[in-house]
């Protein structure tokens, strides 16, 4: 009886073990794994991190098909955070793809503005908008992939075509 | 003598950690029949696992079938492709593998017995469970860098290291956690109103737990020795002298005690395999794609969990197959319904811990 009592008085008196986290923020430990960020001037495009993501939380947008540029879109509201992109970019370590050990806040009435988080959450406002725009950016992302397919099968039906007719040439000169 | 009444427990009910539904045929409170359906949470993920993914990331699908045994899925997942490479991990990764799931173990097992009290009228102790659990959460986040996901298993190894400060954190962390769990331990022991509320409550006999093929703590709370960990060598637990636990009373709160056993006894685990981490690599390459099939059975918090995987020699596997202990559980929970009080159904439940995520996938 004696040794409840002074345990309840403990405890009134202990600071409490909660964290008023939508007040404060929640402390992240070192190492946490947080969100991903990007350098494009770093970037190779080798799209391994694009095929790897599991949720597909990153999508590369072939945007002007005949010289092979290509934005990066990342989905930090769809992405599970396992860092597997990290791991497989060839250019993780001078610091392409980084995940960080903060968080970023949830979606609520605004949506979040970074320049390392890719293209597409920097264009839209309203956070009501993001799943749309996800998903027109994949229908359109694989769209552009089969224009630049077939922009490729053209330019070597073209070089096929010359290569043949210099041979034919260099025949007809014989 | 009164009239046949039925009771619906579920599908959502603020005692139930997650959805499941029983319907409970009952004359006079006590319980004579009852009806369990368990597909609440079905989201196809074995169907998932062989058409979009490749044998290298589908384990990060796998984890998130559930978030207390995502370490089990992992380790299920990955010493079974592991075997179709016949690649081998080092020694020091096996360790920390070995870290990683019994620190899971504890917290699962911590978070069951708070809620058996809690559904037993102990809120006080639902708190003071979930309050010492906070320090095992701590340290998961350290070491792996999220709470509940832990991606740590990778083909070949783990995909972090431990540091000589993390594991002097870890230590000193588990010491303190180890009075506070023996101080709890204490409680469930001896407390007498506890003890009216959970003892020979829905017994299960030695015998019976056989017949019907129980897995985990309930089994060994009924005296079944039955644990993957001691059967089947994935991760070195003969090394640091793994024993079962068991007891013979075969109720709630035998089960209870086995469970508060068990945590002591991760603790102790991991406290030596921290003093004997092996140094070198973390990781090892691998080559070539799986083809074959195997089988591995690991120790999930909840019991014996078993996986099946079938490559064919491409990218993505051919077969995977998940029994998780939740389903092989149930047909006894079933038949133990009968004949208790309906007020029991609740402290009955949540004794066996069930994990519907699990079972429903």
């Amino acid at each position: 009886m004696v040794k409840m009592f002074i345990e309840s008085f403990k405890n009134l008196f202990s600071k409490p073990e909660t964290v008023k986290y939508p007040f404060e923020p929640f402390p992240e430990p070192e190492g946490f794994r947080g969100t991903i960020l990007y350098d494009e001037e770093l970037c190779i495009f080798c799209d391994r991190c694009e095929n790897v993501c599991p949720p597909g939380a990153i999508l590369f947008e072939i945007v002007d098909v005949e010289n092979n540029k290509r934005e990066y879109n990342y989905n930090p509201y769809l992405c599970i955070y396992c860092g597997a992109c990290v791991d497989v970019c060839p250019k993780a370590d001078e610091g392409c793809l980084t995940q960080v050990n903060t968080r970023i806040k949830p979606l609520g009435n605004e949506v979040v503005k970074n320049k390392k988080l890719g293209y597409l959450i920097n264009k839209i406002e309203n956070p009501k908008e993001v799943e749309k725009a996800w998903r027109e950016l994949e229908i359109r992302a694989k769209e552009s992939r089969e224009k630049y397919a077939e922009f490729k099968k053209q330019q070597r039906l073209k070089k096929r075509a010359q290569a043949q007719k210099a041979k034919e040439t260099k025949t007809d000169d014989n | 003598m009164g009239n046949k009444i039925v009771v619906p427990f579920g599908s959502q009910h603020i005692a139930l950690p997650e959805p499941v539904s029983f319907l409970f045929d009952t004359k006079n409170e006590i319980i004579t029949d009852v009806r369990v359906d368990v597909g609440y949470v079905h989201r196809g993920i074995e169907k998932a696992a062989i058409t979009k993914f490749e044998f290298t990331n589908v384990a990060y699908l796998l984890t998130r079938i559930c978030g207390f045994c995502s370490i089990t899925h992992a380790g299920g997942y990955h010493h079974g492709i592991e075997k179709l490479l016949d690649v081998e991990a080092p020694k020091r990764a096996e360790y920390i593998r070995l870290i990683i799931t019994e620190l899971d173990r504890i917290h699962s097992h911590m978070l069951a017995n708070a809620h058996v009290a809690e559904v037993a009228g102990y809120e006080n102790l639902f708190m003071q469970g979930v309050k010492d659990r906070e320090i095992v959460m701590d340290l998961l986040e350290n070491i792996t860098g999220n709470r509940i996901q832990y991606d740590i298993y990778t083909i070949g190894g783990v995909r972090r290291d431990i540091s000589k400060e993390t594991a002097e954190y870890i230590k000193k962390q588990l010491n303190k956690l180890k009075d506070k769990v023996l101080k709890v331990y204490d409680f469930y022991d001896t407390d007498y109103t506890f003890g009216l509320k959970t003892k020979g409550i829905s017994y299960i006999s030695y015998d019976d737990a056989k017949k019907y093929n129980v897995v985990g703590p309930i089994a060994r709370a009924s005296g079944l020795a039955t644990d993957a960990r001691a059967e089947f060598d994935y991760l070195p637990y003969d090394e640091l002298g793994f024993e079962v636990q068991t007891r013979t009373e075969g109720d709630v709160w035998a089960r209870n005690i086995v469970r508060q056993m068990e945590v002591v006894h991760s603790i102790d685990l991991i406290l030596r395999a921290i003093d004997n981490l092996p140094e070198g690599d973390i990781k090892v390459k691998y080559k070539g794609r799986p083809k074959g099939e195997t089988f591995v059975r690991v120790e999930a918090p909840r019991g014996e969990c078993f996986y099946y995987l079938k490559g064919n020699g491409t990218k993505v596997l051919e077969r995977v197959r998940v029994r998780v202990p939740t389903y092989s559980n149930i047909p006894i929970l079933k038949e133990l319904f009968v004949g208790e009080k309906y007020s029991d159904a609740q402290p009955i439940v949540l004794s066996f811990d069930p994990c519907m995520s699990c079972t429903a996938r």
